[in-house]
């Protein structure tokens, strides 16, 4: 989406050790780079590092275009608590709804539980005296003089941020409206959020959650974003910064201070849509994209080139594994996400036996510090990593290119002491199982959004990235039955290379809830109509340059659960009967059966616009050919035993496949070819790796269709 | 005998769950009563070929075990008839070996190669299955024969033959038609996900290998449990808790735990537990059982699998013809309550052995108010479950906002409830001054505060501990019981026993005022750090006249006053053994 010709454009994406600064040229040539974040004021960091791949690409501040960011401001204010002081102004009668929550918890058996602290602290949950019923019509007058008495509280308290969630308020806004121009004025500097601006959809909890999460990460992301911009300006850089949000679209930092709420996932989101792009060039449309690291891994779907997205979501329950059943462990944040699933099994995990006797693997991770047996950093405990430089998938001596110094002889010990002697195994049937059953625990991540959704994850090709993703691909690919594991040049620095190739995009979205064949079709319109002026305006760009479309939640009318699915995108393609049918279908796809004669129910309106007109930029990654013509003895399953096989680097794959097995291996991590598979590297740069079929019959695979 | 794998196990074990889990999402998803998809009232299962559950997608743990004894009588019943592409539906306590008329059962056998490999298994409670009041689960019913329609395990299909009778049957029988029949579709669907998955499985591993660590699975459960049993001092301990009785002149039923541990084995007899009761809250010996297995699984640390294995190392007794062991006709269309009281009472009998691992009583599982009548031309039935507030514990204040052990059922939204049902919700929130004190505080109470909306209809309530309150464990004080006040439109008030054996008629503008019990506290609030106590004042949870007499706290400008607060306690000890 590059704006100005000839300049370069520059990303940065903060992680908890590193941050990681792309580049990418006109012509495509991309640089990376990693720095160490700087988690006093990660903004130096984030300069710093342009400053030093410009500096290594010869280049300066003013050859600039852009710059582009992903952050993780928003997630540690809520994770580590340390957000705006918050107040909640809501209907009267209705000041614990953030404390009841849905009841729910997340895990069972567990009496001592205790329920995360509400963001927003019950005596500064205020009560105002209103109330509108289902379809906005005014039951209590909004009395202002309850208004009044609540500012002059918070007045008392030194505020820094309030939310206003009034109930059914997504059926009418006036009550929240005239609450939101008595705070401007009472309260000036004070960042303020509206429910029905940030989620006006039904449902009080969700809506109240999201909208006091806007506002308590509001005030430390506006903070950091400013003096962001002020580095930027005064280094010579743009001032104009586009930051990623949580769904994979990127918008001016303006807009994120609006609603910073919706930037909390955007750095896993920026990988899986790093995977689509390049996915798209190559030639793949149909994608599960797989991001291991060091102490997750997440997965997520791409279908048909298109992002699944999701609103389900919680903030600060620890993992979130999508589709999970108990949720509850964090806080409701119901705007749209990428849908990624995670699990707790990345390198660093910890392996361990339990009382009875079986082996099991994370959640607990060693971290960074001290890392794996291997790091020689104190750490003793086996873990994933260590099995991976047992069975010799991993370079024994040094990691990421030579630069951190290993000992395979404490992964060894680690695995032998903690895991082979207890169960009385060898060390490389020990490190075996490791490997595979810390797979199996991905295996849940990747159905949770595949099967657990109605799609056979064997219809989609591979995309493994993050510091671990080659060395379990082809594993888990296998385990699923998926027959083809794409590893993408710059796997490490995945997520700063997919905030290059975002597209300028937002979303908007309506209460609706009607039923389908009743619906006045013209009031759709209208409010279709003001959806997409909302997104053309936090686009700052005229309408005509930017692709709408349109999509609406349907459900039986019974049923809490929706399903999203395109709208016409002109009243005129509007057809109820045809709306009514693509939903039954749907929900036979995922469900198995339809309800005839069942009344069925559109519960919300969505527009997302994309900015038109920008060509997809192809990346043109450095790839060495290095063939030193070096072995290692790497064990590859009881099947095989160990085999001596070839490392190589990247540049020595060619089109033509080649047998494996093969280790490659680059500073951005290793990828594992073994001895049934055959690798090959496409014009792009991408490690192809081509399984065998399976030796399993496909069964029922489109009972749906 | 052959070499167990332990990565295999493990593996496949966690192959089982994700199948049982699928299904449960499935369920949930495509599921259309409140109270399967809100209130996650179902349960999924996986079973082998003898019908015992290898995983199970726990959402309400009181379902845990619920599967086995249905299953022994499914299989007895259809012995050399159960072909491939059969259904099977069933729900009566008595004929099929259920829980309560209102949880229909979907089952579906699973083939491969022409042979029975395993069991596709679901249970869920359904919005309405006639009888007396809507919602089928009257308190008033002194015979099953009143609580709705009985189906013993029948075919609902036969080898990929629906048997439209059934369904007919069933849409005739039930009030919201829609809604139980789609419920039942929702049930089928996540067995055909089961079907599909293990298919998967099989054509992955093979029959063989999947069967050896499918039994493997029990006995790896079994080794579980035992270890954790095993750490458990040994010993009998006794515990008596009660049910405060049905209608308006109740009679105390009571439920007794003689719980016995040894080694590494624990029986639970139920001997001294009330006789049957002619109301709806007997339950069936696999329900009673079920609330044995929860309170259990709750002190144990270890992540043990939902599968049949764990039932082996408890055992669990009571004498036919009580309350806990119903025979023919009990009625018992409200037994959940009972249920969350076994699991109570077996928290009062671990608290003597693992203090540090249980709460002080909480509010007691659900209030469930029920409405109905007609509006717009149409029937409707609202029920939800309410809960819910806990005990303190050794380690922290009692929590609100959570469910109780036995089932992990979420709120209906508010804002749902009004644009679905004729009702307006006018208060939903914790009450200040009710948590029993103590070093650790109990939770509060809460408020739900309902007005109906439509011309007229009917309220009915299950709740409970008014006449014996939530207890406290040492020296923690009690919880408050429940407040259920009707307030009518007209004028004049009515207040709701706790178990109301019939429905009361209301009209527009009529409000129900439901205030729920509250936690317990846990050991002496007059060791409760002042501090915390003018938190709890600052944050409206109590009043500063409740910090005076309940923890012996003086508050000056909202902060503790030391050294009033100790003179005040010394004197409310003294006034303690005087």
């Amino acid at each position: 989406m590059s704006t100005q010709d000839s300049k370069v454009r520059v990303a940065a994406d903060i992680g908890g050790t590193f941050t990681d600064i792309a580049l990418i040229r006109q012509d495509g040539r991309v640089a990376t780079r990693k720095v160490p974040s700087t988690p006093d004021d990660y903004g130096r960091g984030v300069v710093d590092g342009v400053h030093q791949i410009l500096a290594a690409e010869k280049l300066t501040p003013a050859d600039v275009g852009e710059v582009l960011h992903a952050c993780t401001v928003a997630t540690n204010a809520i994770l580590e608590a340390k957000g705006a002081r918050t107040a909640l102004l809501t209907t009267k009668g209705f000041r614990d709804v953030l404390d009841m929550r849905r009841i729910r918890v997340p895990r069972l058996y567990q009496p001592l539980y205790k329920k995360p602290p509400v963001l927003v602290p019950r005596r500064l949950r205020l009560e105002i005296t209103e109330r509108m019923d289902w379809r906005g019509e005014v039951l209590t007058e909004l009395d202002e003089a309850s208004v009044t008495a609540a500012i002059d509280l918070l007045v008392d308290e030194k505020i820094e941020a309030v939310a206003v969630c009034l109930l059914h308020s997504y059926a009418n806004p006036a009550h929240e409206r005239r609450i939101g121009e008595m705070l401007k004025e009472r309260l000036p500097g004070v960042f303020v959020s509206l429910s029905v601006d940030v989620l006006p959809e039904i449902r009080e909890y969700e809506r109240t959650s999201t909208t006091a999460i806007n506002s308590y990460v509001g005030p430390p992301v506006r903070n950091y974003l400013e003096s962001l911009v002020a580095r930027l300006t005064s280094d010579g850089l743009p001032q104009r910064l586009f930051m990623m949000h949580s769904a994979g679209g990127i918008v001016d930092a303006r807009t994120v201070m609006r609603r910073p709420a919706q930037i909390v996932e955007c750095g896993p989101a920026a990988g899986v849509l790093s995977a689509r792009h390049v996915g798209h060039l190559a030639g793949y449309e149909d994608i599960i994209s797989f991001d291991m690291g060091g102490t997750t891994a997440k997965a997520s779907l791409i279908e048909a080139g298109e992002l699944h997205r999701t609103d389900d979501y919680e903030v600060g329950g620890g993992i979130s594994l999508s589709s999970k059943l108990a949720k509850g462990g964090g806080y409701a944040l119901k705007l749209p996400v990428i849908d990624i699933s995670e699990v707790g099994a990345g390198g660093g995990s910890i392996v361990w036996i339990d009382r009875a006797g079986a082996l099991k693997v994370g959640p607990h991770s060693a971290g960074a510090m001290p890392g794996p047996a291997c790091y020689d950093a104190g750490g003793t405990e086996a873990t994933v990593t260590d099995a991976n430089v047992v069975l010799g998938f991993v370079n024994s001596t040094a990691l990421a290119g030579g630069s951190l110094k290993i000992d395979g002889r404490l992964s060894y010990k680690a695995v032998e002491e903690k895991v082979a002697n207890p169960l009385g195994l060898s060390v490389e049937d020990a490190a075996y199982g490791i490997h595979e059953l810390a797979t199996t625990v991905m295996t849940r991540a990747v159905k949770s959004v595949t099967t657990y959704r109605g799609r056979d994850p064997r219809d989609f090709t591979l995309f493994a990235f993050g510091g671990n993703g080659g060395i379990h691909a082809v594993t888990l690919a296998s385990a699923l039955g998926v027959g083809k594991v794409v590893v993408p040049p710059g796997a490490g620095v995945f997520s700063a290379l997919g905030l290059l190739y975002a597209d300028v995009e937002t979303s908007a979205a309506g209460a609706c809830l009607r039923r389908l064949d009743t619906v006045p079709l013209d009031q759709v319109e209208a409010q279709f109509a003001g959806l997409e002026a909302q997104v053309a305006a936090e686009l700052s760009q005229p309408a005509e340059k930017i692709a709408m479309t349109r999509f609406a939640d349907f459900r039986y009318a019974s049923q809490a659960f929706e399903l999203m699915l395109p709208f016409g995108s002109d009243a005129a393609a509007t057809d109820v009967a045809e709306l009514h049918r693509r939903f039954e279908a749907e929900h036979e796809r995922l469900y198995g059966y339809r309800l005839p004669g069942s009344g069925v129910e559109i519960v919300t309106l969505r527009v997302t616009g994309r900015l038109m007109g920008e060509e997809s930029v192809r990346a043109k990654h450095g790839v060495p050919a290095s063939d030193a013509g070096v072995t290692r003895n790497v064990y590859f399953s009881a099947r095989y035993g160990r085999v001596e096989t070839p490392v190589v680097g990247r540049g020595a794959l060619g089109a033509a496949p080649r047998q494996g097995p093969l280790i490659i291996e680059e500073y951005e991590g290793t990828t594992v070819v073994p001895p049934d598979c055959t690798a090959a590297l496409d014009a792009d740069g991408n490690i192809v790796i081509t399984l065998p079929a399976p030796a399993g019959v496909r069964t029922e695979r489109h009972e749906y269709a | 005998m052959r070499e167990i794998d332990p990565v295999r196990l493990e593996v496949l074990k966690n192959a089982f769950d994700t199948i049982a889990d699928e299904m449960a999402l499935m369920l949930m998803r495509a599921a259309h009563s409140p109270i399967v998809r809100d209130s996650m009232d179902f349960s999924t299962a996986l079973c082998d070929t003898q019908g015992q559950t290898l995983a199970q997608g726990v959402t309400t743990p009181m379902h845990l075990g619920s599967f086995y004894d249905a299953m022994k009588h499914l299989m007895k019943k259809f012995e050399g008839r159960i072909r491939e592409g059969d259904i099977f539906i069933g729900n009566d306590p008595y004929a099929a070996a259920g829980q309560h008329l209102p949880d229909i059962y979907i089952v579906e056998p699973i083939f491969h190669e022409h042979k029975l490999i395993a069991w596709a298994t679901t249970v869920a409670h359904h919005a309405d299955v006639g009888g007396i009041v809507p919602g089928s689960n009257a308190l008033g019913a002194t015979e099953i024969i009143q609580e709705g329609i009985r189906l013993p395990f029948l075919k609902l299909a036969d080898a990929g033959v629906h048997d439209e009778g059934i369904w007919e049957i069933l849409g005739l029988n039930v009030r919201v038609p829609d809604l139980v029949l789609g419920d039942v579709k929702a049930q089928m669907a996540a067995c055909t996900a089961c079907r599909r998955s293990f298919l998967e499985l099989i054509a992955r591993y093979g029959t063989d290998e999947i069967q050896f660590y499918a039994d493997e699975l029990h006995n790896y459960a079994e080794r579980l449990g035992r270890a954790e049993i095993a750490e458990m001092p040994d010993g009998v301990y006794h515990f008596t808790d009660h049910l405060d009785g049905l209608g308006e002149d109740p009679e105390p039923i009571v439920i007794q735990i003689n719980l016995h541990i040894t080694g590494d084995t624990i029986t639970v007899d139920l001997t001294g537990s009330s006789l049957q009761v002619p109301g709806g809250v007997n339950t069936p010996l696999p329900f009673t059982k079920a609330s044995v297995y929860t309170a259990l699984r709750s002190v144990m640390k270890s992540e043990i699998p939902n599968c049949h294995g764990f039932e082996r190392v408890v055992t669990v007794t009571a004498p036919k013809g009580t309350v806990v062991n119903s025979v023919y006709p009990a009625p018992c269309g409200a037994r959940g309550i009972t249920g969350y009281r076994v699991i109570d009472a077996m928290f009062g009998a671990l608290a003597q052995a693992l203090p540090e691992r249980v709460t002080a009583d909480g509010m007691g599982g659900s209030s469930v108010p029920t409405f109905g009548g007609w509006h717009e031309g149409k029937p409707f039935v609202f029920s939800e479950t309410v809960m819910g507030t806990w005990g303190a514990s050794d380690s922290h204040d009692g929590q609100v906002g959570v469910p109780h052990m036995g089932a992990n059922q979420a709120n209906v939204p508010v804002e749902m409830i009004e644009a679905s049902y004729p009702l307006r919700i006018r208060e939903y929130g914790i009450v200040a001054d009710t948590g029993g004190p103590g070093r650790h505080r109990g939770g509060n109470s809460f408020v739900r505060e309902y007005e109906f909306t439509a011309e007229e209809g009917i309220v009915s309530l299950r709740s409970d501990k008014k006449d014996f309150l939530p207890h406290g464990l040492f020296g923690g004080l009690p919880g408050n019981g429940p407040v259920s006040v009707l307030t009518r439109a007209a004028g004049g008030q009515e207040v709701l026993p706790v178990l109301a054996t019939k429905p009361y008629r209301i009209r527009k503008g009529d409000v129900f005022r439901h205030v729920s019990p509250s936690g317990a506290g846990y050991g002496d609030p007059l060791e409760r750090p002042p501090e915390d106590v003018a938190a709890d004042v600052r944050e409206g949870l109590i009043t500063p006249a409740h910090a005076l007499t309940g923890f012996g706290v003086e508050l000056i400008d909202g902060a503790a006053d030391l050294s009033s607060t100790k003179a005040l306690r010394a004197g409310m000890r003294a006034a303690r053994t005087a």
